[in-house]
């Protein structure tokens, strides 16, 4: 139970957590305290001096940042302080005097903090005539970032991410006075795998992405929220797409789950989880078919020799609506999620989950599967290739790993009397072998729940609008689920089968979309690890 | 060979404190004394003796005025530039050197010898105004006294130098006192 | 007149920096009894003589001792303030090189009653020579045993190191002092917390100026009152004052606290040479406020009279201008110098000092602008009181004392418009390109 002390924050009391930084307790309370070099998840460095705050009526100001919730103490922001509204104006001035007029060809035009604050905090005109200061500009960093040293304004954030997070000690601050500048030593560039992130966390336009220079204005983006579907830590992003390609992908701040990071490998190869030439429509024996039609191809699977094999990244509620088959009417089919372990370096393990199953902590909490999820899948695949799987079934192109889909195994599953293969990639190889092929749809064009390791329960938007000639996975198993009269609603969005699925597990009573938007629970588990 | 001996003295400075990463600074300056200024090698060699990141290297020495990014001459005069030898003068000494050795501040003379910057305070403002040539001083000049210390340098060569390596400081140009603050 | 001499009493003696001409004048007798002392009891004794930090802050030292936590289960640990580097001040210096035993006496003094094993000596870089007289002085203390493992045969283990600077006046503020040490880049640290509580390595740690470390051995030798008998009753004791400009004697005077002003100049620094008159007194190096000869009249050399006159003791670096001097050009010299020494950690200092310098050389270019001195004000009092560190006060402060001061002069390059200053500007960048003055 945590102590709970009283503070003013210009003139009216709130209840807050003792020792709370005072930045954050504004914030909780609905106070903005503008910032730049502070973050709850780095040390405190109180270097960009925006966040002077009064304290206790004191003439001199104090920085909020630095200060931490006690009994009694009182705080006037700019909101009831004249010499709190002058420091920030000032601060913004100085801080403007040597930073480049670059907002016409800076990336960061649109989502920078220092136009949101100078607009908001000072508004006025610049009295500094003389020269600038001038640095290198267009200095990469290494592979991925890309410095313009004179934007930078030296809040030291990405330096203490490379100490304190992925502790490898790339970046440092060299020269003093305004000298000062962000550099690396040129035998170690900026290269961990987690590097990106010091983008997000830069305020201003001085490190960018070089994978996403120039590419376009933000304002011409469509963001949506979601979890990356890389792995099982369930990272909250933000991502910015544009004419359907994603041209940019930020972390959100999620204080249980990433904090405000993200690994290279999640926000660049974003892309990856659209396939290059996509399988469109549904295909019966090698011709066009109604999606019926396929549903009832499929009536011949039942019992020991039906293996379905489950990819990691479908929705919670599909795994659901599996499972609900699984009860009913394929009691003794094989049902497999198709998880394979990986192995990390330490830097990798700050954040990345040793696997590429986004939700299969999902399928846990659904009953679905159970067991030693890898072994099961390795024996599953086994089955198949020494012929004792007589039909297969494969939702999502991870079902069965393409780089699992060898000769052997595809010729296998060619010889199985029954196949489906419910993906997107026309390239995977089991997409020509199958009797039945549906073209389905990518995580990333869904909206729906996912389930991380840790048991948090976590909803993703779609990012990206399928093409018309798709289908949502779930529609498929409604339409299986027809066949073998099992009654459920006709749906027509992703939102219609997620409200289903938040009234029918007991385990996320109560939940909305949006309660689960807003705050992440953990759901104790029977199978949780 | 001078690096071997180099590493075992940083590790015998090492020992003196209660945390060995303090001897980062002495380390800067046995590298400046090996390689003549802190160059890319010398940042390598303090960051392997020091079992630090290199770019902690590159701003612990690009804080100090003392470690030199650029070659410096054999001879390096800085001049004091600071209130007290202003007004008593300092301008005249610049003016001197950039007459004597031929180049801007910052920048070597061709044979190597000669190179000069104007620093900040020095502490000697009672005996002003007066240049630090190496790491000794020389105080109460004048433009025609100067002229005199340089040609005796380049006469006599003497050691102006204090070592960190062999923790010996040199014996100074003969006829001048190494202080004159009292 | 003769002043009472506690800590340049030996200086002249040709082998006083040696230990055997240091214990031939009475040197490391006094350290034997305080090693006797009760540790508690030294603290108070130092409390009661009323001795005031040299270095510039003058903070009380007792009292600052009194801040190290008991039984906090870390090791303590002592730091002598040698960086000096004060435009004015080379008072350090002196005790350095001519008494450094006076100071390693003054440090194990100050090391019993913190309890410190371990001290060092930071020493500015650029003292090359100094620091070898003081390094020396540490091994000769050694080899006969009144440094390391149970000196003078106490039982008490103090060992002593000395640490060389290279060259950033902001290392002589206490925080980055003990960044600098620890081998990370000198810049300051936010307080809360203080070093007396966490310091080096995370440890309670006490940093003194050299001068008021050397006035230790006089205090515990003859006790509080003989020092509050000299001085003032709130600047009690001597004080060194490192006197520059344009004096006929300029030099490190050792004068009691309160004594007066115009007297000092004129008398013992023996008047403004060439027999000009006085113009200005910067009294306690570049960092505290100049004041007028005219204001000068009844003020006396002590922290209460010279803060009542608008300026501060400070380190006592005491430079001295004539009636030919250009104010607008030493503001402009003192302005570069704090940009130059900016850490750039923070973003008043760091951003607003080189602006302040910027517009004080385009006003000694004659490009002056209406509404420079304005701005300029406007611009310091948005650095006083917004920083890290007082670095922002020094840079500040002064800077504005000199157009309060001198307005005529910087109004004489002010001109009423914008017309041609682009021009100008294009010169004044092409002469900063070129080096000249």
């Amino acid at each position: 139970m945590t102590e709970l002390v009283t503070i003013t924050i210009d003139g009216e009391d709130h209840k807050v957590a003792k020792g709370m930084n005072i930045v954050d307790a504004a914030a909780l309370v609905g106070v903005d305290i503008p910032h730049y070099c502070y973050h709850p998840h780095l040390s405190v460095a109180g270097n960009c001096r925006m966040c002077q705050v009064e304290l206790n009526g004191r003439p001199k100001l104090e920085i909020a940042c630095n200060t931490t919730a006690s009994e009694g103490l009182k705080v006037n922001t700019h909101h009831t302080s004249k010499a709190v509204k002058d420091a920030q104006a000032a601060t913004l001035e100085f801080i403007l005097i040597n930073h480049p007029l670059d907002c016409t060809v800076c990336d960061q035009a649109g989502h920078c903090k220092l136009q949101d604050y100078h607009y908001e905090y000072n508004a006025r005109p610049s009295r500094f005539l003389e020269e600038k200061e001038h640095k290198v500009k267009a200095q990469p960093l290494g592979p991925t970032v890309m410095l313009d040293g004179e934007r930078c304004i030296m809040c030291s954030r990405c330096v203490r991410f490379c100490d304190e997070i992925t502790k490898t000690s790339e970046i440092g601050l060299i020269n003093r006075g305004d000298k000062t500048v962000i550099a690396v030593d040129p035998k170690h560039p900026l290269s961990n795998p987690l590097s990106g992130t010091v983008v997000d966390l830069c305020p201003v336009g001085a490190l960018t992405h070089r994978e996403w220079r120039f590419n376009t204005r933000i304002w011409f983006t469509k963001q949506a929220d979601a979890i990356c579907p890389g792995c099982s830590t369930g990272c909250n992003v933000k991502v910015a797409t544009r004419d359907g390609e994603v041209v940019q992908v930020k972390a959100r701040h999620n204080a249980e789950v990433n904090k405000e990071w993200l690994c290279d490998e999640g926000r660049y190869g974003f892309m990856r989880f659209l396939p290059k030439k996509r399988i469109t429509g549904v295909q019966v024996h090698g011709k066009a078919a109604s999606l019926q039609d396929a549903a009832k191809a499929l009536k011949g699977m039942q019992g020991e020799g039906t293996y379905v094999f489950i990819a990691p990244d479908l929705t919670t509620e599909e795994y659901r609506l599996l499972k609900k088959l699984k009860d009913t009417a394929l009691k003794s089919a094989h049902f497999v999620l198709a998880y394979k372990e990986r192995s990390l370096t330490d830097v990798e393990k700050v954040l990345i989950s040793p696997d590429y199953a986004p939700n299969f902590k999902g399928a846990l909490m659904c009953g679905l599967v159970e067991g030693n999820l890898q072994k099961n899948y390795e024996d599953a695949l086994a089955a198949v290739i020494d012929g004792s799987a007589k039909q297969v079934l494969v939702f999502g192109d991870r079902g069965i790993l393409a780089s699992d889909a060898s000769v052997l195994m595809t010729a296998a599953v060619g010889r199985a009397s029954l196949t489906a293969f419910i993906g997107t990639d026309a390239t995977h190889p089991l997409a020509e072998v199958c009797s039945v092929v549906i073209g389905a749809r990518s995580i990333l064009e869904r909206s729906g729940v996912l389930v991380n390791r840790g048991l948090r329960v976590q909803y993703t938007d779609k990012v990206i609008e399928p093409p018309q000639d798709t289908v949502p996975t779930w529609k498929v198993l409604s339409e299986i689920a027809k066949v073998f009269v099992v009654a459920l609603p006709a749906w027509i969005s992703d939102r219609d089968v997620t409200l289903w699925y938040l009234a029918e597990e007991q385990k996320l009573a109560g939940m909305t979309i949006k309660s689960i938007k807003q705050n992440s629970l953990v759901i104790g588990d029977a199978h949780g690890n | 060979m001078e690096h071997a001996n180099a590493l075992a003295r940083v590790d015998e400075l090492k020992k003196k404190y209660p945390n060995p990463r303090s001897a980062v600074m002495p380390a800067l300056y046995i590298a400046q004394e090996i390689f003549g200024h802190i160059s890319d090698e010398a940042v390598t060699w303090v960051s392997d003796a020091m079992q630090m990141p290199a770019v902690q290297v590159r701003e612990v020495a690009s804080f100090y005025t003392m470690y030199y990014k650029k070659p410096v001459g054999k001879y390096h005069f800085q001049i004091c530039r600071t209130v007290s030898c202003t007004i008593c003068g300092m301008c005249k000494l610049t003016e001197l050197l950039h007459k004597k050795f031929g180049v801007k501040p910052g920048e070597v003379s061709a044979d190597g010898m000669w190179s000069y910057e104007e620093v900040e305070c020095l502490g000697s403002c009672g005996t002003a105004p007066m240049v630090q040539i190496n790491d000794i001083y020389f105080e109460k000049l004048d433009p025609r006294k100067l002229e005199e210390i340089i040609t005796k340098i380049a006469q006599e060569k003497p050691e102006l130098r204090y070592s960190t390596l062999t923790d010996q400081i040199g014996a100074g140009l003969a006829g001048y006192a190494k202080s004159e603050v009292i | 007149m003769t002043h009472k001499q506690i800590l340049l009493q030996n200086i002249h003696q040709p082998n006083q920096h040696t230990i055997s001409g240091y214990e031939s004048r009475g040197g490391y007798q006094t350290i034997k009894k305080v090693l006797r002392m009760d540790p508690a009891a030294v603290i108070e004794e130092v409390k009661a003589s009323g001795l005031r930090g040299r270095g510039g802050a003058g903070f009380s030292t007792g009292t600052k001792w009194g801040f190290v936590p008991k039984n906090s289960g870390k090791p303590v640990y002592l730091l002598n303030n040698a960086d000096e580097s004060e435009p004015g001040t080379f008072k350090d210096r002196v005790l350095l090189e001519r008494d450094p035993h006076l100071c390693i006496e003054g440090m194990i003094m100050a090391g019993w009653a913190l309890q410190s094993n371990w001290s060092a000596v930071y020493i500015r870089g650029e003292y090359g020579y100094p620091f070898t007289r003081i390094n020396e002085a540490v091994k000769e203390a050694y080899a006969k045993g009144y440094l390391g493992e149970n000196i003078f045969g106490s039982g008490f283990t103090h060992h002593m190191v000395v640490h060389r600077g290279a060259g950033a006046y902001i290392c002589g503020e206490e925080t980055a002092l003990i960044n600098s040490l620890e081998g990370v880049k000198g810049q300051p640290r936010l307080k809360p917390p203080f070093p007396a509580v966490v310091g080096l390595y995370g440890c309670p740690t006490i940093v003194n100026n050299t001068e008021t470390l050397a006035a230790l051995p006089f205090i515990l030798e003859h006790g509080a009152k003989s020092y509050t008998a000299l001085g003032t009753e709130k600047s009690p004791g001597t004080k060194l004052f490192s006197v520059s400009g344009h004096v006929n004697k300029p030099g490190v005077y050792e004068i009691e606290l309160g004594y007066p002003m115009e007297k000092f100049i004129y008398e013992d620094c023996g008047g403004i040479r060439g027999g000009k008159k006085l113009k200005a007194v910067i009294p306690g190096g570049s960092s505290v406020p100049v004041l007028r000869a005219d204001e000068i009249k009844n003020v006396t050399m002590d922290y209460e009279s010279i803060r009542d006159a608008g300026s501060m003791l400070g380190s006592g670096g005491f430079i001295v201008m004539d009636e030919d001097t250009d104010m607008v050009q030493v503001a402009m010299n003192v302005a570069h110098f704090y940009s130059h020494e900016s850490c750039g950690q923070c973003t008043p200092c760091r951003e607003g000092g080189h602006w302040i310098e910027k517009i004080f050389t385009r006003i000694h270019h004659g490009n002056g602008l209406a509404g420079d001195l304005e701005l300029v004000n406007n611009v310091c009092g948005q650095i006083a009181g917004h920083t890290i560190c007082p670095f922002g006060e020094a840079l500040a402060i002064p800077a504005m004392s000199f157009i309060k001061k001198f307005p005529e002069e910087f109004k004489g390059l002010i001109k009423d418009s914008l017309v041609g200053i682009n021009k100008k500007r294009e010169l004044m960048h092409y002469e900063e390109i070129m080096g000249a003055h």
